[in-house]
């Protein structure tokens, strides 16, 4: 437990070297929804606002997911530079087993998206309304299951990928297939509705369901806004998500690290 | 050697230099892929009816200009990888002037964006298409001089910071503020709806004459700006080109000189 500690510590250290990096995310995400979502609730349709109340609600837990997601994919970044440097050569010399310093890794890319979240959350809270202790429980809980996964697939695809700019073609292509096939922008109802028209192919349309990003932030909605309704399998599909980006990238880690 | 062949060589060196990001081009399509495909078109289900006939149109077009700004940008990326491997020595020691190589590494990030940008642009006239050709050449013209006077901008600023990773965070900022304010994603009369501070700043940024210009030039004039289209954005645009081009020389110039950039 010490072990995992210490890199949790290393890396939290790294996370504050970045300390510009992140202010000019945080006024990023901001300006998203200081601006954007002001001016596109102005826009909004009828049938859309009786949905959705504002479109500034509405978009506030999507902004928090998309800054919780941005942070936590951070470490993939730095450990890809750390291969490419040769550096993980000496984290294999240090007195740690491979497991713990690929579940340190996990925990602390985790861990870094969810501080780096907290403002963003206290912004929603302040501007969609407080949650209850247990609902607030389980937002969290949610957020975390969420950070590590997205940490997971970070440090797999990070330990996989030996080229930066491989790695960043790769981080892009995620990003922006799950931020905008999911319901962080626009309520999931649409693009199902979309899908039973045909235009948007079924196979966006399952992503989008089954999108932890979606799952996350539709989870925030039902607790705050009373809209989608709360159900089990938001959590089921974060779970899901979690332990199988964990375990690939434990296993990813341990396995490549050790023969490159 | 003549000043023009001279800027013509920066020109071609910054053209050669930009097959190297082969990486961008292809995430910018994926990004411009996923704007239309996703955003654009359930966007355009959530507006009010009266905008919602022309908004998928409406979005791709303002897409095509925000592709058209980040690409332009990227140029002052380059100044700074070229301070840190010791490049601007060698360029210095050539026979061109600061002048000359400043007004082409001018030319050459706004002919790059271009050349990043004309496939999308290709694609874009297949989907929304266009009603006037002169107009749209003239919309084009307005879009070269305004790529230039983005790679000004980025250029001034990259010799201004001395850090690259204060570079990239304040053109990150920067870019966020500048798009959003704008009528790239909607139309001005919403912004004015939402905040009269926040249409005031959009009516003067470069980003909506440009965004006016090319909806003006492929026909989608329901919700422009300016008024009287297209001279008011045509002024803007102008003027936005000749500042940052005389600005960017001028800071170049300056800071070149007993090794300002290091």
């Amino acid at each position: 437990m010490k072990a995992i500690i210490h890199l949790v510590e290393y890396d939290f250290r790294n996370f504050f070297r970045y300390k510009w990096w992140l202010a000019g995310l945080i006024s990023m995400n901001l300006a998203d929804l200081l601006i954007m979502a002001v001016v596109y609730n102005q826009m909004l349709s009828p049938e859309i606002t009786e949905l959705i109340r504002s479109y500034i609600s509405f978009f506030a837990p999507g902004v928090t997911v998309v800054g919780l997601f941005a942070s936590a994919f951070m470490i993939g970044r730095e450990i890809n530079m750390e291969v490419r440097r040769q550096i993980h050569h000496y984290m294999l010399s240090l007195p740690i087993t491979r497991l713990e310093l690929a579940v340190g890794r996990l925990l602390a890319g985790g861990l870094r998206g969810m501080m780096y979240m907290t403002p963003l959350l206290l912004t929603t809270f302040i501007i969609v309304g407080f949650p209850t202790p247990l609902q607030l429980l389980i937002i969290l809980g949610a957020l975390f299951l969420l950070a590590t996964g997205i940490a997971g697939v970070s440090i797999a695809i990070a330990v996989s990928i030996s080229s930066f700019e491989k790695f960043i073609t790769a981080r892009g292509l995620i990003y922006y297939l799950l931020f905008f096939c999911s319901s962080i922008f626009y309520p999931l109802t649409l693009i199902q509705k979309l899908g039973q028209e045909g235009i948007m192919p079924q196979p966006f349309v399952t992503l989008a369901e089954l999108n932890p990003l979606s799952n996350c932030a539709n989870l925030i909605r039902a607790f705050l806004l009373g809209n989608p309704p709360f159900t089990l399998d938001m959590i089921r599909n974060l779970i899901v998500f979690s332990a199988v980006f964990v375990g690939t990238a434990t296993v990813a880690y341990m396995k490549i690290i050790q023969r490159k | 050697m003549r000043p023009m062949r001279k800027i013509l060589l920066v020109v071609e060196r910054d053209l050669r230099r930009f097959i190297q990001y082969k990486f961008l081009v292809i995430l910018r399509t994926i990004w411009f892929g996923a704007q239309v495909a996703f955003f654009g078109l359930i966007a355009s289900r959530m507006v009010v009816p009266e905008l919602a006939d022309i908004y998928f149109e409406f979005y791709i077009a303002g897409v095509v200009i925000m592709m058209l700004y980040s690409s332009s940008v990227f140029i002052g990326y380059d100044i700074f990888e070229e301070a840190e491997h010791g490049v601007f020595e060698y360029l210095l020691s050539l026979p061109v002037s600061r002048r000359e190589l400043v007004l082409g590494r001018s030319i050459g990030g706004g002919i790059r964006s271009f050349i990043l940008v004309g496939p999308i642009i290709a694609i874009t006239l297949a989907i929304i298409g266009w009603a006037n050709l002169p107009n749209l050449l003239l919309a084009f013209t307005a879009l070269f001089l305004f790529a230039f006077g983005v790679s000004g901008m980025s250029i001034t600023i990259a010799v201004t910071l001395k850090s690259g990773d204060h570079f990239d965070i304040f053109m990150g900022v920067l870019s966020a503020f500048i798009v959003r304010l704008s009528t790239t994603m909607y139309p001005q009369a919403f912004v004015q709806d939402a905040s009269q501070a926040y249409a005031i700043l959009s009516q003067f940024n470069p980003v909506t004459y440009a965004s006016d210009l090319f909806r003006w030039g492929t026909g989608i004039e329901r919700y422009l700006t300016m008024s009287p289209m297209p001279l008011a954005a045509l002024i803007g645009i102008v003027i936005f080109f000749f500042l940052f081009t005389l600005v960017g020389v001028t800071f170049y110039e300056k800071r070149l000189e007993g090794g300002g950039w290091q």
